[in-house]
């Protein structure tokens, strides 16, 4: 979940409330879902929040908030924009993969230590969540003093160009650095172009924004040393470029409304795509940013009287959607509905429902008194969970104690140590009558491998149980024999045919480590659990590598090969440090049925 | 006659003529005197002895009296200080002699008390005479109590120090000594048991085991069985146990069922369409990035119904509804149909919902899951990759955020959690949504215990779904740590497991 850092002294000069008292904020904001995570190194608040309100990532947005909920602000407000003067121009050699652009200027900017590293706080919180890690937006802020857009001709508009680069193309000073480099050699050698090198590694072209006296920035790497925004920045000139134009152009907008609550005045920038460039298609080629229209949703009362259970007067939906910082207006009749306005920072309201929540959130949701919804309905268990539920009793009477294993494992586990080979598992069919010698190895299936293991030891899904109760017996050698162990559960094997191509199935398995354990002793307890569900059990000599050579044998229930049993090979007792001998069975849970 | 071993031993110990205490025949038969007094009740039922008791009173000093001893009872150190001051002449005033007695708070008091009764002498208008010849040195309660305290912290009784009971009425009633009192058992022989003894007696066998001989035979009439020392400690017997968490998941389901919730199935492995899309997560969510996601190398799942993955990209291409607008987001069909390890169980009620698991559900409905998901999260003490989660969902026409509210209070209800709080939250596929707060039943510390919310339309709307679903979830093993007291989760689940720990659970029900 996000977290905003804001000093508590800037939030009560920018809420106009100086009084509250640092417990009282962190209260007010709770209330907000702004839960308190502690204090930075210079003593600012941290606070957690869902990433529903990407515009309370800066102290100024957070202060927006709590005058709604103060009561100092009510309905939507949106600051004005002055007509532009300044262009980005696309040239058609922006690279495909990032072809959209944005921006404002801003003037009359009276920045302290405060105001600046709250603007930094924003961009990088914005990069890291709707920008996704600058990948889909990224936003560069420039000293607009700095920046020379001279017009090309009498008359005509500054502007700044957007377009491609080749990796070494050109030099520029960038941020941190003194010498002048190209793309290609920031990516290589500057810090921050390490970090983000990933985002355009594989372009032909990277992207680029020249001005009138050539590259000053590198989206979405870094900006240049010229350009660099300071306390002593008045105007600024904010770019954005991404994959998205809707995405950078909200982005956009929430970092206009935290500069105008600095008391700046934002100007509109005009964005022309050239012939030939990507535009976007739902704007058009030609675009006055930033773009603070208000949006506009209908919303039923009858839906917001349902979902939150209360009766209300249009009136007081009105004044909930109010302190929401929405506007609302109806009309009487029949079926009332809300003309909402939604301000354009709001990137979270996606659908008439967002506006219920405000309306609830507006109203209280502490206020809402609980009810036990008076809807009958029949419960019950499905046949899987009641037999799963079946065996694990027989086991458990029969002595075992029940074990609860990782899914996961490495195919050192669930093969190797086992003595076995993936891809030997085969069919498992064979007649009870004749042991089928090609019927393969139970236990042998193909893995379902983890394409981005967590870790060696978790590589895969292990394809039968048994060398997870070997590997709980190995941990367990210190503690008191007899350890006779049982687990009925997931395993996974490689299956073409299955919808997902994973066969999954759940086994049952049981281990006995005790100093007598014998092959007797495993049968005994197996086919007390085949009695127990009428199950009829043959168990034809078979080989498996798991098992001591003529100790082994296939578990046929009802005709049908289903498991191993059998006394473990002392390889595997010795592999796993264990010093007492363990015989055991496995099979398919299905056989029970 | 035959009698048991230790009867008998207790029948020849004892005397026609003599009382003999139930200690002395402890000593002289080797028995513990709990089993002689046991054996002697049995023979007096017989009519073989007679069980008489002794009451016996025991004196020992107080703190006080033992300070008396030293100092002198503060009656005679007013006399003595008296006789010094000259009061045995003519009357001195009392302050004088208070002083020179080093009396001081209610020593004064037990002193004029006492100095009068005894007739050491009399107190008028605050002076002080002495009778010259009265003796504190023959004052019986002052013997007694030196008595006493040569007796050297052991008891005795009032005979052994040859004093009169007033006296120790009266020393008991200033508190001076403690007076306790004792019973000792006395048996005698009586008639019948010297004629027993002189016909003869022979012991009964004693038997170790009771065997199916002995039950047979009918043997086990006359048969004493040899006494077992029943407070030993034995060796606990070791059954087999449901593990824990399975227990826990059970009392869950248990709950659940009775709610009215049905069980949901379906596979660990299945396609992001399922885990994320149908969830309304969009394709370039953090949560959906490989680092948090355990993708499966297998081919893509191509089972998935076409007019349901169209409905699902158009709810995130352009939103649900007339008003609704779609994420900004990259979608694709291939990234859909990818299979991973489910991350929660929610993929099981899109399932249920879209109505593949079987039938199109019609409202009302309620099901339910208790069943693993996979996180690539850091494993430590509270987290694993791999955990269960409780899932639920009520399906009807027009449900509020109240019949939220009031369907988990219930549920928690059931788990000792009550004063449940909720907390407005965000999930990309609830809203309203909630965090659910409790507090914890013996620590008292407010814990997350859930997330909950109404699915948004986004999600029900291209399942086909045209009421209102809420639904909730949480990992099972966080109410499991609750009830167990385990601190570390992987002490529970998984191959690290310490057996001794699943064997000496505490039982939840």
């Amino acid at each position: 979940m996000p977290v905003v850092d804001v000093d508590p002294d800037e939030l009560r000069e920018l809420t106009g409330h100086e009084e509250k008292e640092d417990e009282e904020l962190k209260a007010d904001l709770f209330g907000l879902g702004l839960e308190f995570e502690g204090e930075t190194d210079d003593g600012e608040f941290q606070f957690e929040f869902a990433p529903d309100r990407l515009d309370r990532l800066s102290v100024e947005g957070v202060a927006r908030s709590l005058r709604y909920h103060y009561g100092d602000a009510r309905g939507v407000y949106v600051p004005n924009t002055n007509d532009p003067e300044w262009t980005i121009e696309v040239d058609e050699s922006v690279p495909d993969e990032r072809p959209y652009v944005t921006g404002a200027v801003v003037r009359g900017l009276d920045l302290d230590e405060g105001a600046l590293e709250s603007l930094i706080q924003l961009q990088e919180k914005l990069h890291a969540t709707m920008g996704r890690g600058r990948a889909k937006g990224a936003i560069g802020v420039h000293d607009l003093a700095m920046v020379k857009g001279a017009p090309l001709q009498e008359g005509a508009e500054p502007s700044i160009t957007y377009r491609g680069v080749d990796p070494d193309g050109d030099t520029f000073v960038p941020l941190d650095a003194n010498d002048e480099l190209t793309p290609a050699e920031v990516l290589e050698k500057h810090d921050t172009g390490t970090t983000y090198a990933d985002l355009v590694a594989d372009l032909d072209r990277y992207p680029a924004i020249y001005d009138d006296l050539g590259l000053f920035s590198f989206p979405p790497v870094i900006n240049g040393k010229r350009t660099e925004v300071t306390t002593g920045s008045r105007e600024l000139f904010v770019e954005l470029t991404g994959t998205d134009q809707w995405t950078i152009d909200r982005m956009c907008t929430i970092i206009c409304y935290a500069l105008s609550a600095r008391g700046a005045t934002i100007e509109a920038v005009e964005v022309n795509y050239a012939d030939g460039a990507t535009h976007p298609s739902e704007y058009g080629p030609e675009l006055v940013r930033p773009n603070l229209d208000v949006d506009e949703k209908t919303v039923s009362h009858d839906r917001i009287e349902t979902l939150l259970g209360v009766d209300f007067e249009p009136e007081e939906v009105v004044d909930c959607f109010e302190r929401a910082g929405l506007d609302a207006s109806y009309t009487l009749g029949e079926d009332v509905s809300y003309e909402v306005e939604i301000p354009p920072y709001r990137v979270d309201v996606l659908h008439p429902l967002d506006l219920v929540d405000d309306v609830g959130r507006a109203y209280g949701f502490d206020n809402l008194e609980p009810r036990y919804p008076d809807v009958g309905t029949v419960g019950g268990r499905h046949e899987r969970s009641r037999l799963e539920d079946a065996v694990r009793t027989s086991l458990v009477g029969l002595g075992f104690e029940d074990l609860l294993n990782f899914h996961m494992t490495s195919g050192t586990e669930n093969y190797d140590r086992m003595r076995i080979e993936p891809g030997t598992g085969g069919a498992a069919v064979a007649d009870a009558d004749e042991p089928n010698a090609s019927a393969g190895v139970f236990g042998g299936g193909d893995p379902i491998a983890i394409t981005e293991p967590y870790s060696e030891e978790y590589t895969q899904l292990r394809t039968w149980a048994l060398p997870s109760l070997v590997m709980l017996l190995e941990r367990n050698t210190h503690n008191a024999y007899p350890q006779d162990v049982a687990e009925v559960g997931f395993v996974a094997e490689r299956d073409a045919d299955a919808d997902t191509g994973v066969a999954e199935s759940r086994h049952v398995a049981g281990a006995v480590a005790r100093r007598d354990a014998s092959y007797e002793a495993a049968k005994g307890r197996l086919q007390a659990i085949c009695d127990d569900f009428d199950a009829d059990l043959a168990t034809p000599r078979t080989e498996h590598p798991s098992f001591i050579e003529g100790r082994a044998a296939d578990v046929v229930v009802d005709g049908e090969r289903v498991g191993v049993i059998g006394e473990l090979h002392p390889a595997v007792l010795v592999e796993h440090d264990l010093e007492v001998p363990v015989a055991a069975f496995e099979f398919d849970l299905d056989a029970l049925r | 006659m035959r009698l048991p071993e230790r009867q008998l031993a207790v029948l020849e110990a004892a005397s026609a003529t003599d009382e003999r205490t139930v200690a002395e025949i402890a000593a002289e038969t080797d028995l513990k005197p709990e089993t002689v007094a046991g054996a002697a009740f049995d023979l007096a039922e017989e009519g073989l002895v007679e069980v008489g008791s002794v009451t016996d009173e025991t004196l020992e000093l107080t703190d006080e009296g033992r300070a008396y001893v030293e100092a002198g009872l503060p009656e005679t150190r007013l006399y003595r200080a008296g006789l010094d001051a000259g009061a045995d002449a003519e009357p001195v005033s009392m302050g004088a002699v208070i002083g020179g007695a080093d009396l001081d708070g209610p020593e004064v008091d037990i002193a004029l008390a006492n100095f009068a009764r005894k007739g050491f002498g009399s107190v008028d208008d605050g002076e002080l005479s002495v009778d010259p010849d009265a003796d504190p040195d023959a004052d019986p309660e002052a013997t007694a109590l030196a008595a006493l305290a040569d007796a050297d912290g052991e008891s005795r009784s009032a005979a052994d120090i040859a004093v009169d009971d007033a006296v120790i009425d009266r020393l008991d009633s200033r508190g001076l000594i403690a007076v306790a009192e004792s019973v000792t058992r006395t048996v005698t022989l009586t008639d019948d048991g010297v004629d027993a003894l002189m016909t003869g007696v022979e012991a009964t066998e004693t038997v170790g085991a009771l065997t199916p001989e002995l039950l047979a035979s009918g043997e086990w009439r006359d048969a004493e069985f040899a006494e077992y020392n029943v407070e030993a400690e034995a060796e606990t017997a070791r059954g087999g146990r449901k593990h824990v968490l399975r227990r826990t998941a059970d009392r869950v389901k248990d709950v659940l069922v009775g709610m009215g919730f049905s069980e949901m199935e379906g596979p660990h492995a299945d396609a992001d369409f399922w885990i994320n899309d149908c969830l309304f997560m969009p394709q370039d969510h953090p949560a959906r990035t490989h680092w948090d996601r355990f993708a499966l190398d297998v081919d893509p799942m191509e089972e998935i119904p076409d007019e349901l993955m169209t409905r699902v990209e158009s709810a995130h291409r352009d939103g649900w509804g007339e008003d609704g607008d779609g994420y900004h987001s990259p979608w694709s069909e291939e990234f859909a149909r990818e299979v991973a390890l489910r991350g929660h169980t929610t993929s099981l009620s899109m399932r249920y919902l879209s109505g593949v698991a079987g039938a199109e559900l019609e409202p009302p409905q309620r099901y339910f899951s208790v069943e693993k998901v996979y996180r690539n999260d850091t494993l430590d003490p509270t987290h694993l990759l791999e955990f269960f989660q409780i899932e639920g969902w009520v399906m009807a026409e027009d449900l509020s955020v109240r019949d939220l509210m009031g369907t988990f209070e219930e549920f928690y209800r059931q788990f000792g959690i009550t004063d449940i709080r909720f907390k407005p939250h965000y999930n990309p596929y609830t809203e309203p949504s909630f965090e659910l707060f409790g507090e914890h039943p013996e620590t008292g510390e407010e814990i997350e215990i859930g997330n909950s919310g109404v699915f948004r339309e986004e999600v029900t709307g291209p399942l086909g779904v045209d009421c209102d679903v809420m639904a909730w979830g949480l990992a099972l093993e966080r109410l499991a740590m609750l009830t167990t007291g385990a601190e570390d989760i992987r002490d529970l689940h998984g191959t690290l497991a310490d057996i001794d720990f699943l064997r000496n659970a505490e039982v939840s029900y």
